[in-house]
């Protein structure tokens, strides 16, 4: 049991922020509802920090530090299933991004717009569909990531794949490390505005009935936090769906408090709460929810009836 | 980073794991019900705390200095959590080799580590906090039982409240004022601390019927008692930093949740017994509580963590007991709806979980306290009003 960075993952770390340094700039001008982070998404492939899990004497954990400390950054990139759940697929690295879909193929899907590659996860087994030469529709949505929807699967390649079970394990743990990343985020602007903002000669924050509830959010975060880097850490069924699960169940109280505190503001897209608060509204309804989740900790941790 | 076990850690739970097994009486879970303070309980620790004695288990934490084994603050933490999954056989006890023990190490003169280390090393002291007082629970600098110098000495009077373990402590770990009529200064710095003889003249306990089992909370009166100055740990005003000491034991010492995921494990035995298992509400419901265990679980393990790395103190606890209060009563919830025959005579460990977790966010101040602590120290928001 060891909760700090050990020296392979400082350096990892520190590695990725210097990256991140150079690509700090968010795009200006019109406010959007995301913003999608090309170059550095390009830089991040191109410097290898996606395909972390493998290389020999990494693993998954260390892709999962990767995805959350990416998860805060205000512009959004695909890493969570490059670096998570492409380690388990058959084809070569670097095809990405990978867009993920559960259910039918024609779902929106999270960054399926900039995707090389879709996931289709369902019940019993998966399909890897190479997007060469398809249709996309771009999806319009309050949410915080390029959604689109395939129109059809007619003339793609596809491959059947049986390794479901690995799949949505592996997505359970990327979404946890992702929410937990937009968790942390989200809350610093907030705390930062509370600090600042007054109203009836005083801070927001000063208020009791507000820190209370931030002080919960605090809980709420850093618990997604170690459940997830615990997950990434074991790989396992039971701990993959219990931090999905609780990041799931915790976002909607979680989301709504901060853009509470943040008054009308936080309604604005000029206001950047939304790009993460909205990433984690989408994340909350990925894999069937914090429903499904629990139900499958319940059969990992107890068994089924 | 990295989150298993190392096999002397391994070793180690599996050495408490079979001196429980072989220890334990068959029937421990029907006599635990009545909760650490009942007379059973109580008594049986004084046993059973001399047995983990005679196996170097009872405080291996300690220095060797002290009569430990210097363990490792994971060694001390996975003693604590296994002894709460079997419902604290230590009773009272735990709290000595906590927090009692190292904070005499720390703050106590050697007559005093020589007088009151003895008897807790061997298992047989039993200790009570004299903290909350009627106008002061978990605004503890309220406290008003009034310390008066006296020659050699100061003379006690007032009420504490809430006590645990007082009808059966030898020595109270007893918090009190010195009046500003007689030279105290004012709040936090005229508070002295009194380890006071329980057999002390003018002491007089009384039990407070309560949910929360039997002989867990009294009234002590504190009537003219005369407490020889050498009682006093720390010099006057030095007080407040040895109780801030003294709850940071306490607080990360507690593994509450490994006692709440026990009692659901049991549960979901008893509802796959009852065909019940199958329905998808149940397991729902059952694993959100898990969810809330296993997030306790990772914040308390932070805090180990932190202190095993020998990090400063600081506000982490505060979340990690939240954590923990969600997860007694999120379990305590499931349980209530799910199985409600368990509190109807039909479980008495369920009824033992029950009065622990309505007591969770109480015990050792209110969680609300501990949101405001998240609040200042952690997240760094300004103050509402200043004392």
């Amino acid at each position: 049991m060891n909760y700090e960075l050990n020296g392979d993952q400082a350096g990892i770390l520190a590695g990725l922020d210097q990256l991140l340094a150079a690509h700090a700039e968010v795009a200006s001008g019109e406010a959007e509802n995301y913003f999608h982070g090309a170059r550095l998404d390009a830089a991040l492939a191109e410097a290898g920090f996606l395909d972390i899990d493998r290389i020999d004497g990494f693993g998954s954990l260390d892709a999962a530090l990767v995805v959350e400390r990416l998860a805060r950054l205000p512009q959004v990139v695909e890493a969570g299933a490059s670096a998570l759940i492409a380690p388990l697929l058959p084809s070569e690295p670097g095809i990405r991004p990978l867009a993920l879909v559960s259910g039918e193929a024609n779902r929106p899907a999270r960054f399926l717009p900039v995707a090389k590659q879709l996931l289709v996860l369902r019940d019993g087994d998966a399909l890897l569909v190479s997007l060469d030469g398809s249709t996309i529709e771009p999806v319009e949505s309050l949410m915080a990531y390029p959604y689109g929807k395939l129109s059809s699967l007619d003339g793609l390649t596809v491959q059947s794949l049986d390794n479901a079970a690995d799949i949505r394990r592996r997505w359970r743990i990327a979404l946890a490390a992702e929410a937990a990343g937009c968790m942390a985020a989200a809350l610093e602007i907030v705390i930062e505005h509370v600090r600042t903002r007054q109203a009836f000669g005083r801070p927001l924050g000063a208020f009791q009935a507000i820190q209370h509830r931030l002080a919960m959010a605090e809980e709420t975060a850093q618990s997604a936090k170690w459940l997830a880097f615990r997950a990434a850490w074991s790989d396992g069924e039971a701990d993959a769906a219990i931090a999905a699960g609780f990041v799931q169940e915790r976002i909607a109280r979680f989301t709504y408090d901060l853009h509470q505190f943040s008054g009308a503001m936080g309604l604005t897209l000029e206001f950047p709460l939304h790009l993460w608060t909205y990433r984690l509204r989408a994340l909350a309804g990925e894999l069937g929810g914090a429903s499904t989740q629990a139900r499958a900790a319940a059969q990992a941790v107890w068994g089924a009836a | 980073m990295e989150f298993g076990w190392t096999p002397e850690q391994d070793a180690h739970r599996a050495r408490i794991r079979d001196l429980l097994t072989d220890t334990l009486p068959a029937d421990w879970e029907a006599l635990s019900v009545h909760g650490p303070g009942s007379d059973y309980q109580t008594d049986y620790s004084r046993e059973f705390c001399k047995l983990l004695a005679d196996h170097g288990l009872l405080v291996p934490h300690w220095p060797v200095s002290q009569g430990g084994e210097d363990m490792p603050v994971w060694h001390q933490f996975i003693l604590g959590e296994e002894m709460w999954a079997a419902g604290e056989p230590r009773g009272a006890q735990y709290m000595n080799v906590n927090w009692v023990g190292p904070v005499l190490m720390k703050y106590g003169t050697p007559e005093q580590i020589d007088r009151y280390l003895a008897p807790v090393r061997a298992g047989e002291a039993i200790w009570c906090q004299g903290f909350s007082e009627p106008s002061a629970g978990s605004d503890l600098a309220a406290l008003r039982t009034a310390a008066v110098p006296v020659e050699g000495g100061y003379r006690v009077s007032g009420a504490k409240i809430w006590t645990s373990y007082a009808g059966k402590a030898d020595t109270c770990f007893l918090l009190a004022r010195v009046p500003a009529s007689e030279g105290g200064a004012a709040g936090k710095g005229g508070i002295v601390i009194l380890l006071t003889d329980m057999r002390s003249s003018g002491i007089q306990v009384k039990q407070i019927p309560a949910l929360v089992g039997e002989g867990d909370i009294h009234e002590v009166f504190f009537d003219e008692v005369f407490v020889p100055v050498e009682n006093r740990l720390g010099a006057e005003g030095q007080a407040w930093e040895i109780i801030n000491f003294a709850l940071a034991n306490e607080r990360t010492g507690i593994a509450r949740y490994e006692f709440s995921r026990r009692i659901l494990d049991r549960a979901v035995i008893k509802l796959k017994d009852e065909g019940r298992w199958a329905d998808p509400v149940v397991q729902d419901r059952a694993a959100r509580a898990l969810m809330l265990c296993e997030a306790a679980r990772m914040l308390v393990y932070r805090v180990v963590d932190a202190k095993a790395h020998g990090s400063p103190p600081d506000a982490y606890p505060s979340v990690a007991r939240w954590a923990v209060v969600q997860a007694d009563n999120g379990v305590n919830d499931f349980l209530t709806e799910f199985l409600p025959d368990g509190l109807l005579g039909g479980d008495p460990v369920q009824q033992a979980h029950h009065q622990r977790a309505i007591a969770a966010g109480v015990a050792s101040g209110a969680a609300e306290i501990q949101l405001n602590l998240i609040a200042r120290r952690w997240l760094e928001l300004p103050g509402e009003t200043r004392r």
